[in-house]
């Protein structure tokens, strides 16, 4: 009876053990940070926002629009072009001296490959372009120089280039480096390189990479020299000799390049120039919303709980704003140092507008847009 | 899971047609081969009857078969000859045990209800996507990637897979309650175990037993695998039924698992010891309260919904009664005694019933219930282990009072046709027995037209409604074997999403565009080959990948007349038309290296006309939505007339519809080949 009951309690032991669940985790070496595409850019033609609009719980019915306040105007107009769902997300840059705007989709469900569509008269109308590969997910992932010569930042951190705009039209885009050739670089071996999170160009149509570094204290951007990659800087303070620095964003700025990083928990910007790098002091980030540069070298990045911070030109300081308006994707440069918070709601775009007598935001615009829900299910 | 789910709503009508028409078409086989069946023994016996040589023992048999046929009731049944031609007959010897009975009826009245179930309408859609993929989701992946096997070939062949369904469940049902003796019977325990273990692997992803909130109250270890031990149990050689010590065994087993569940049930950390968990219903209420939501009738679902209330607000006690109850049951099981016994099983029928009503709502309403859950089948095993525990005096064979334990040899004697009753007193039948009764198909002479007339002519009625259950089975499980080896979706699935095609005889418009290496293409250049033509847009993320797999895989399928035929699209996006973008979709989808592929391209004004001609609206859409262009593909005959119009829609784009209008779009290309 005895062995009876033990072996009844053995059994039962077991029959109890196979609803059990074991969960195991090991922690990464480096998460590495990007920014979300949200972002704004200033070319000749006017003032340029992405956001993501739509609102539905399923992602493929949320589109990505973009729109234009143009040089001198007051109010946004939507110019997203047409032809390509957009649900994958949009990157867009300022190319050929501002004068044009090149917009690379991000690849979404059945298509693999990135179709591009390029404006110079304001996203009035577009040219068709195509990438024949996966662009990556980050809002500087592409960069087209004041020669017409542009750089693509692939999904798997390669880097691409196409020698001029009716190369990249034509879908004649050649490899420049790969992740691991960059990182097995003496620059990229020095950081540690692990991930490439943005592309620039630097003075004399020079190609540049950015991105995420193991090593910590070292900022990982890299400029092509001849064929060769060579560590461009910044270098950072002592300070943050202890940190992983990661650069969530690169662009041109005058005289040089403009650098938003992280490092630990500082959100740090940074100017090359004539004289070297200049580093702002840290502001203290959080989870990155949005981040974008403007003209002068100018900063921006919307921060988790409706934080914004500002850096109005180069050298400057971190500012903070007024707490940004509920659904506020994008900030944008405006006249006078102002600026615009582009907030969404659905398919509802709402322009705010910094009010310099209170310091508060006052809606000035709305938007419907009509978005083109199940066109993708 | 891939493939699993053909995505396809359940209620399709081209689908509930097509397998209420296959129901029917196997049904009627199944009827004509029963009556033929019918006919056969009848005319043997008629045969036999007026043979003058053979006329008294065939009145002896006949009339032993009519004593045995006599009908019997309450708990002890059977001792009816089941025996075909002289293979296990029982003219003598003890009734067939109670449990046995009870296992044999009860388990084949509920294969048959399960068959039934098979047959709602929207089984064949929906069984795949919505019961066998879910209930397989919070398993581990093995055990998905196990029961996926099974799905997909589901999801490929409904129709065949839900007849086949009804049609072995309902024949094994059968065939477990007229083979009442013998090795039939005993095979047909094997058939139930065979077809459970099937549907408790593939259909009930192993029971859940892998997947965490494994709970006795919702049907763990899964009712099927309790259909599997009964089966088990009937196929044992009869003699094991006549002493306690199976009853012993099996609630001995029946003891540890409910103490195994009972452990399982009490484990903290699952669930069940709260009603409320964070402000959300515990796992008990909340299964309970999700299941009150099934359609129903309103008075079953207000009852559940009031004892999902209940266990909320009383999740400890609840817990807690299903605990101790659980243990007790397997405590006074594990002691063997009779008389404790007893009383437990008649608990266990009223607590057994409570959780069918309350927790498990009958386990087969809502339209897609296969079976009627665990508590039904498990009422049975242990009242089965109940009776066999307490063999009534007529039960019980000399060997076993002599020794209560019936060694293994003797078993085995008894198995092959020895001394043991299932061969006992089988030397009736004339020359059908031969002497040889229960010694298996051998030694039994030869299968020649007379032998075989005289063994039919010899058979129960039984026996024939056995062996017309076993071709009911049949007949179910030949079509579901051949399709399961058929690597191609069932076209049904395409028909259903696409509607039937126009047949047409016009002309094609002639157009002249470009192919992807930009050479011109004119639709007069493709003359002599039969062309199936669709329209995609090479950056579309949703339907023209699908498109472009199923034509590519539609060339697969065509094989050698692979090469009579081109695969053509036609570029339906005004803005994104560039030759660059057809080869990058060609890249994308791998039709770069596909001899017989062309994706055309031109103007937009060349474009224009084409889906002008063709009859496709090709529509530019805001705010970052792709281009809106109907899907259609046509077959143009070698002389470049239209046979075919059908919709290109590729529906939910599973493996199984993709596949499917493969097929379809496969035999249009050989139909056109052929009419050439």
């Amino acid at each position: 009876m005895i062995r009876r009951a033990v072996l009844a309690l053995l059994c039962a032991g077991l029959a109890a053990g196979c609803g059990a669940q074991a969960t195991t985790g090991t922690a990464p070496v480096l998460q590495v940070l990007t920014a979300p595409l949200s972002t704004s850019l200033v070319t000749a033609q006017g003032t340029w926002a992405v956001a993501v609009m739509g609102g539905s719980a399923a992602s493929h019915d949320n589109f990505w629009q973009l729109f234009v306040r143009p040089t001198g105007a007051s109010h946004w107009t939507l110019v997203t072009p047409e032809g390509v769902a957009d649900n994958g997300g949009l990157v867009a840059t300022g190319g050929a001296g501002g004068a044009s705007l090149l917009v690379g989709f991000r690849p979404s469900q059945g298509l693999s490959f990135s179709p591009l569509a390029a404006s110079g008269d304001g996203g009035k109308n577009w040219t068709p372009g195509l990438l024949d590969a996966d662009l990556a997910d980050v809002p500087d992932a592409l960069a087209v120089a004041p020669s017409g010569q542009a750089l693509a930042l692939l999904h798997d951190g390669s880097i691409d280039e196409a020698a001029s705009a009716a190369a990249a039209a034509a879908g004649q885009w050649s490899s420049l480096t790969t992740l691991g050739a960059l990182a097995a670089s003496a620059p990229g071996h020095a950081c540690g390189l692990a991930a490439v999170n943005a592309v620039s160009f630097g003075l004399d149509d020079t190609p540049m990479a950015a991105g995420s570094c193991l090593r910590r204290g070292v900022a990982g951007v890299f400029a092509d020299s001849g064929g060769t990659w060579q560590a461009a800087g910044p270098g950072l303070p002592a300070a943050f000799g202890g940190d992983q620095v990661q650069v969530l964003g690169m662009a041109s700025a005058p005289g040089g390049t403009a650098v938003l990083m992280t490092a630990g928990t500082a959100l740090l910007a940074a100017w090359s120039g004539a004289s070297g790098w200049t580093v702002s002091a840290p502001t203290a980030t959080g989870a990155v919303v949005a981040s974008g540069f403007g003209p002068a070298g100018s900063v921006w990045a919307l921060l988790g709980g409706r934080r914004a911070e500002v850096i109005s030109r180069a050298g400057g300081s971190w500012r903070a704003l007024a707490g940004v308006p509920a659904g506020t994707q994008a900030l944008a440069p405006a006249t006078g140092g102002g600026y615009d918070a582009l907030a969404v709601s659905g398919s509802r775009l709402s322009v705010w507008q910094l009010t310099p007598t209170t310091g508060g935001w006052a809606r000035v615009q709305v938007i419907d847009v009509p978005i083109q829900y199940g066109t993708s299910s | 899971m891939p493939g699993m789910n053909s995505g396809l709503n359940p209620a399709d009508p081209t689908l509930v047609s097509a397998f209420r028409s296959a129901l029917l078409h196997q049904g009627a086989i199944a009827f004509l081969v029963i009556v033929l069946l019918w006919l056969a023994w009848a005319t043997a016996r008629a045969w036999r009857i007026t043979t003058p040589a053979k006329t008294a023992a065939a009145g002896a048999d006949a009339a032993r078969r009519e004593a045995a046929a006599a009908p019997r009731s309450g708990w002890v049944a059977g001792k009816r000859s089941a025996s075909l031609a002289g293979w296990g007959r029982h003219s003598g010897g003890p009734a067939e045990a109670r449990g046995r009975w009870l296992l044999r009826i009860g388990f084949g009245t509920i294969w048959i209800l399960d068959g039934i179930l098979q047959a709602q309408p929207k089984m064949a859609g929906g069984l795949a996507s919505q019961v066998i993929e879910p209930t397989a989701a919070a398993s581990p992946s093995w055990v998905q990637h196990v029961v996926n096997w099974g799905g997909t070939i589901w999801s490929y062949h409904p129709i065949q897979a839900g007849a086949a369904s009804v049609w072995i469940q309902v024949g094994i049902g059968v065939w477990l309650i007229v083979a009442a003796r013998g090795p039939w019977s005993r095979l047909a325990g094997l058939a139930s175990v065979a077809w459970g273990l099937v549907v408790w692997v593939f259909g009930e992803s192993f029971g859940g037993i892998f997947a965490p909130g494994l709970s006795w109250l919702t049907g763990a270890p899964g009712g099927v695998l309790i259909y599997v031990v009964a089966g088990a149990l009937i196929a044992l050689p009869e003699d094991a039924w006549r002493s306690p010590r199976l009853g012993r065994l099996l609630l001995g087993g029946l003891g540890v698992f409910f103490i195994g569940m009972a452990v399982l049930q009490a484990w903290p950390g699952r669930g069940y010891w709260k009603g409320v968990i964070g402000g959300q219903p515990g796992t008990l209420s909340g299964m309970v309260q999700q299941m009150s939501t099934t359609p129903q009738p309103h008075f079953l679902s207000s009852l559940l919904a009031s004892f999902g209330s209940f266990a909320a607000s009383n999740g400890f006690a609840v817990n807690l009664v299903v605990v101790i109850a659980l243990a007790a049951m397997g405590g006074v099981f594990l002691t063997g005694n009779p008389r404790l016994v007893r009383y437990a099983v008649w608990f266990g029928v009223v607590f057994c019933l409570a959780d069918w009503v309350l927790v498990q709502d009958f386990g087969f309403l809502g339209g897609l219930g296969t079976d009627p859950n665990s508590m039904v089948p498990l009422i049975l095993l242990f009242s089965a282990g109940y009776l066999a525990l307490t063999p009534a005096p007529q039960e019980v064979s000399e060997a076993a009072v002599a020794g209560e334990v019936i060694a293994a040899p003797e078993l085995s004697a008894i198995g092959s046709g020895g001394a043991g009753p299932e061969g006992a007193g089988s030397a009736g039948g004339g020359s059908a027995g031969g002497g040889s009764a229960g010694g298996g198909w051998r030694g039994r002479g030869a299968w020649t037209p007379g032998e075989l007339g005289g063994r039919l002519a010899t058979a129960s009625a039984r026996s024939v409604a056995a062996v017309a259950a076993l071709a009911v089975v049949l007949i179910g499980a030949a079509p579901m074997a051949v399709a399961s080896v058929n690597r191609t979706a069932d076209p049904i699935l395409a028909l259903a999403i696409e509607g039937s095609s126009q047949q047409t005889d016009i002309p094609a418009y002639g157009f002249q565009l470009t192919d992807q290496d930009g050479q011109t293409v004119t639709l007069a250049s493709l003359r002599g080959k039969v062309v199936l033509m669709t329209f995609l847009d090479p950056v579309c993320t949703t339907d023209c990948p699908l498109i472009a797999q199923e034509f590519k895989e539609a060339g697969v399928l065509l094989g050698s007349a692979d090469k009579d035929v081109e695969l053509v699209a036609v570029v339906a996006n005004p803005i994104y038309r560039s030759v660059a973008f057809t080869r990058a979709f060609d890249r994308q989808e791998g039709l770069a290296t596909v001899s017989n592929w062309l994706y055309l391209t031109g103007s937009a004004s060349q474009l224009g006309q084409v889906w002008n001609e063709y009859g496709v609206a090709v529509q530019d859409l805001p705010a970052g939505a792709m281009i809106a262009h109907g899907d259609l593909a046509v077959v143009i005959d070698r002389s470049g007339y239209i046979r075919e119009e059908l919709g290109a829609d590729p529906g939910p784009g599973t493996t199984s519809t993709q596949s499917s209008y493969s097929v379809l779009l496969t035999q249009y290309a050989r139909q056109a080949l052929a009419g050439s």
